[in-house]
């Protein structure tokens, strides 16, 4: 086991910048949700590499607009020379913040885990305080935290209570392999030495939409495989969006070790949280320089991404009864910067009597926690009109999406069902539900 | 003369460098009045084409400590008056393993006598401070270098002089000099851009034509000794380092490098040349460059390169021949009523940016005896305004999000540009090029100067074919870039070329 806490978070270890390669051709600016609809961000071109050439390591920072990025790394896939545009804001933005401290609020809404267990447990009153006007309006002019968003509902018990207190799920418990348990049949059960998998399923799944991971854990679980739930705290996104990257490194140096130890037991780890999934494959080894993510980024797969792999190799159960709904899939931005294609509509074009359409629009507008500040809730709900037309246009029954953000947003936008791809699998593969 | 227009002035100045326009500044102090002429723009010799030192005089403390003097007493002065043209960054002298510790010693001695601050630093601290050096230093010497901008420092110096009565006469060339007797009497003088002549008539002529100051004696049938010697400089896409690094070595090519707002310039090297007009940055120079100064900051090596650029020193060979840096860089004031029996001629260059106001001061102070008055100098004491856009980084980055861009590799804003517009004066697209950092950045003008041209037209100033003046930049352009053109460039520069020839037809 490596030990991976002694290397400090210092300059040095963040990547190097490539501004230098930035051929100013502006491809970048056409992609950039916020650029897009407010004039006070000048854009990724801008707000990156050009500014790049302006930051003096001595000045202290000037560019407070740096703060409206929003993180979609939309831009960094646009670009055609491999500018790390999202990442060179999200330093100066670190740097801005640095200086100029972050309001408790940012603390609120990044430390949301630390005391999610006791929300969960006290979920009744905890939910009536949400909803609560009073308390809505103390949220919104102490905190700036905007009034007019719905702050997610905590539930009881959580995902890993109920995981830990249900039943051993069906043909396993005496290592059984025969494994049709939602009455499908005849599909070859997933290779023997490798049926058990770990699942990282994040801190919103565990407090606030247990139905995912219950889900998740269901589908597995139709396919023949163990699912195991290692060791794991927040991934640390938020905190990374916020610009803290200390306190993301933190969380990191926590999960990276417990994830290790799975992969190396020989389990693949899957996510359902496309957010939680870029934050470990990508910013973890790339932005917080944790060592160890290289190899868990191996044997790191996305829920869909992993049941496509399946299906390649004639593994996946595709036992799925008729589902006659219109549906309506987001693809989010860190799935796409994933760069994995869209792997949970290609598994859910196989259900009959799905209808299912990809939502053409670029980025829901809520940035993880951006779209709970006050003072950035209007640009939030701009970027997230286009999305809204789009979603109106088809005029679904059920909206999907990989990721709590959009959900959020989504409902937000639209007063729509939304749930995660996964929930719907799970529903054409039981017969009773 | 028939068909010309005459003009008359108390005191002629020749050349719109530096030194020129300093010696108008002092002359309007003392209530002299003046006219400068200058063929083409301020800035267009060795004022607008150098390395951007603001030196400590460091760089000559061992071989030429009468030299180093001026520079530190010029750089004390320098900060007071013209604070906004200089950034205190201040320079190290790396010692590297390959460099003698006597000559840093040497140094650090000279640097005593010679009154310049100078205090040596450890390796760590030196590389605490700037962590790009090379980590196998030695040590660090520390002095009061910084760097200075010379396009502020020239354009607020001719702002004030205007302001006081000076008078300027850009583009036009001096073509004859008409000496009767023991005096000049006319000069004659041609305009560069519609062809109209003047004949001007002074009582004093005094010659500031720098790197061209033979060229104008010759006109008036005299000579001065004089060798040309260019120099090359590269310059990165961004500031690497935030002072001044020197190498801790005799005086040799490629062996400082100066930060200049958003990128640094790495420099020199030291050519013999005959011809002043033609002259380029070879590709023997542009690698020798890398060589030695990546040497002191590693990165320079996969750093990107965005232009190359030469000016011509004039050296004088009073002392010692051989090596051209042996040669002194002082200056030289001749008083050619002594040297030639011409009374009111005067002659002076050589020196360094930052010695140009002693220069005009001394100069003045020549012309004074002359005139049989003794008017004292005041450019010592009296600051000098700023001009109005911001110019440091913060300041520019901060102003960007407040109003339109128009280059936004420099962040230099449209009303920006527009104000100087509409002062007038400006004459061609390079006018306009040395009054801001339009297309100073990363892609060198190639994204900009079609919104500028727009501009222009939109103010009616785009006189007869704008093509023309396009195609004009982009050759001077392309003789920048040409040197130093691989890998990210080269990508930026298909596109832009395939924009210039599909949307404009050049
Ligand atoms: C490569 C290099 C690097 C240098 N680095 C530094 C440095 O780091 N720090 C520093 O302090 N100094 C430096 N210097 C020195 C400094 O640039 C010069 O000393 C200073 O600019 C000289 O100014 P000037 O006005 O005397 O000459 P110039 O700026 O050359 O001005 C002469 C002017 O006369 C005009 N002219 C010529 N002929 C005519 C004519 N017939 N009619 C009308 N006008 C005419 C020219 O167009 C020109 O504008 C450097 C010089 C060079 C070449
Ligand atoms: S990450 Fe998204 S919001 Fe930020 S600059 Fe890039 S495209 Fe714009
Ligand atoms: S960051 Fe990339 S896409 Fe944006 S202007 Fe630079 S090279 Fe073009």
């Amino acid at each position: 086991m490596a030990t991976v806490n002694s290397k400090r978070m210092d300059k040095k270890t963040w990547p190097k910048s490539n501004a230098d390669v930035c051929i100013r051709c502006a491809t970048c600016m056409a992609v950039c949700p916020v650029s897009r609809v407010t004039p006070l961000f000048p854009g990724p071109k801008q707000a990156g590499p050009g500014a790049e050439r302006f930051r003096k390591s001595g000045d202290s920072s000037v560019d407070e607009w740096i703060d409206l990025c929003i993180g979609c790394h939309l831009c960094d896939m646009a670009c055609s020379s491999g500018v790390n545009i999202s990442e060179l804001n999200l330093m100066a933005k670190a740097k801005y913040l640095d200086e100029k401290g972050r309001p408790l609020r940012d603390w609120f809404l990044t430390h949301s885990f630390l005391f999610a267990g006791l929300a969960s447990f006290f979920s009744a009153i905890t939910n009536f305080l949400l909803k609560n006007q009073a308390v809505k309006w103390i949220a919104d002019s102490l905190l700036r935290i905007e009034r007019r968003r719905e702050l997610p509902a905590y539930q009881s018990p959580t995902f890993r209570q109920w995981f830990r207190k249900r039943p051993s799920s069906p043909p396993f418990e005496k290592g059984g392999d025969a494994c049709l348990p939602l009455g499908g049949q005849g599909f070859e059960p997933y290779s023997k030495d490798r049926k058990k998998v770990a699942y990282f399923y994040g801190c919103y799944t565990n407090t606030n939409e247990v139905d995912v991971g219950k889900a998740t854990v269901q589908v597995l679980e139709a396919n023949g495989l163990e699912v195991i739930l290692p060791p794991q705290e927040c991934c640390g996104l938020p905190m990374l969006g916020n610009g803290n990257f200390k306190g993301a490194r933190k969380m990191g140096l926590k999960n990276v070790p417990s994830l290790l130890k799975a992969v190396r037991s020989g389990l693949d780890i899957l996510f359902s949280s496309t957010s939680c999934g870029h934050m470990i494959r990508h910013d973890y080894s790339h932005l917080l320089a944790i060592p160890g993510t290289e190899e868990v980024a191996h044997h790191l797969f996305d829920l869909f991404e992993f049941l496509r792999n399946l299906r390649e190799r004639g593994n996946l159960n595709i036992h799925f009864k008729e589902l006659p709904l219109k549906i309506a899939y987001f693809p989010p931005c860190h799935l796409r910067s994933l760069g994995i294609g869209l792997p949970a509509l290609e598994i859910l074009r196989l259900i009959p009597g799905l209808e299912i359409e990809n939502i053409e629009a670029d980025c829901c507008g809520m940035g993880g926690t951006f779209g709970f500040k006050k003072e950035k809730y209007e640009i939030s709900q701009e970027i997230g009109k286009d999305l809204k037309e789009a979603i109106d246009r088809l005029n679904p029954e059920i909206v999907l999406t990989d990721c709590e953000g959009c959900r959020m947003q989504i409902r937000h936008l639209t007063g729509l069902k939304v749930l995660h791809p996964i929930q719907i699998l799970r529903d054409a593969l039981s017969d009773t539900k | 003369m028939k068909g010309s227009m005459r003009l008359q002035t108390e005191v002629l100045i020749i050349g719109g460098g530096a030194t020129g326009v300093g010696i108008a500044r002092d002359l309007s102090l003392r209530g002299i009045p003046s006219l400068l002429i200058e063929r083409e723009d301020f800035l267009s010799g060795a004022s607008g084409r150098n390395h951007g030192l603001f030196h400590s005089g460091g760089r000559y403390v061992v071989s030429d400590p009468e030299a180093a003097r001026e520079c530190i007493a010029e750089n004390r002065i320098l900060r007071k008056i013209v604070p906004h043209c200089i950034e205190e960054t201040d320079g190290l002298f790396v010692s590297l393993p390959e460099d003698s510790l006597d000559f840093r010693d040497r140094f650090i001695q000279a640097c005593e006598e010679a009154d310049i601050p100078a205090y040596l630093l450890s390796r760590d601290h030196v590389l605490s401070l700037e962590p790009e050096l090379n980590p196998d230093l030695l040590s660090a010497v520390n002095v009061p270098d910084g760097a200075i901008d010379p396009f502020e420092l020239v354009l607020a110096n001719a702002k004030d002089a205007e302001n006081r009565g000076a008078k300027f006469l850009l583009h036009s060339e001096v073509t004859s000099i008409l000496v009767e007797g023991d005096r000049v009497k006319n000069i004659l003088a041609k305009n560069t851009l519609h062809g109209e002549e003047y004949l001007i008539e002074a009582s004093y002529l005094i010659n500031a034509a720098g790197a061209w100051a033979d060229r104008l004696l010759k006109l008036a049938g005299l000579r001065m000794a004089m060798a040309l010697s260019k120099g090359s400089m590269l310059i990165t896409n961004q500031r690497l380092a935030n002072r001044v690094i020197n190498r801790c070595r005799p005086p040799s090519d490629g062996d400082i490098i100066v930060p200049n707002h958003t990128v640094s310039i790495l420099g020199t090297t030291s050519v013999r040349l005959e011809d002043l007009e033609h002259f380029e940055v070879t590709p023997q120079e542009v690698s020798l460059l890398i060589e030695e100064t990546s040497k002191m900051l590693p990165a320079i090596e996969e750093t990107r390169l965005i232009r190359a650029y030469a000016g011509i020193r004039p050296l004088f060979q009073s002392e010692g021949k051989g090596d051209d840096r042996a040669i002194s860089r002082g200056f030289v004031l001749i008083d050619h009523e002594k040297r030639d029996g011409i009374r009111n001629l005067i002659t002076i260059t050589g020196g360094k940016l930052v010695t140009y106001r002693l220069m005009a001061e001394k100069t003045s102070d020549l012309l004074c005896r002359k005139m049989g008055t003794d008017l004292p100098c005041s450019t010592h004491l009296k600051p000098i305004p700023a001009m109005d856009a911001p110019s440091n980084l913060k300041d520019r980055l901060k102003a960007s999000g407040e109003a339109e861009i128009l280059c936004d590799c420099e962040l230099v804003r449209t009303d920006e540009v527009e104000k100087i517009l509409k002062e007038g004066g400006v004459k061609d697209l390079q006018d306009i090029l040395h009054r801001t950092r339009l297309a100073k950045g990363t892609c060198q003008g190639g994204f900009c100067i079609y919104r500028l041209l727009g501009i222009l037209n939109e103010m009616g100033l785009a006189e007869g074919d704008s093509n023309k003046i396009l195609r004009g930049f982009l050759e001077e352009r392309w003789k920048g870039i040409r040197p130093v053109l691989w890998g990210s460039s080269i990508k930026e520069e298909e596109l832009i070329e395939s924009i210039y020839k599909g949307i404009f037809n050049l």
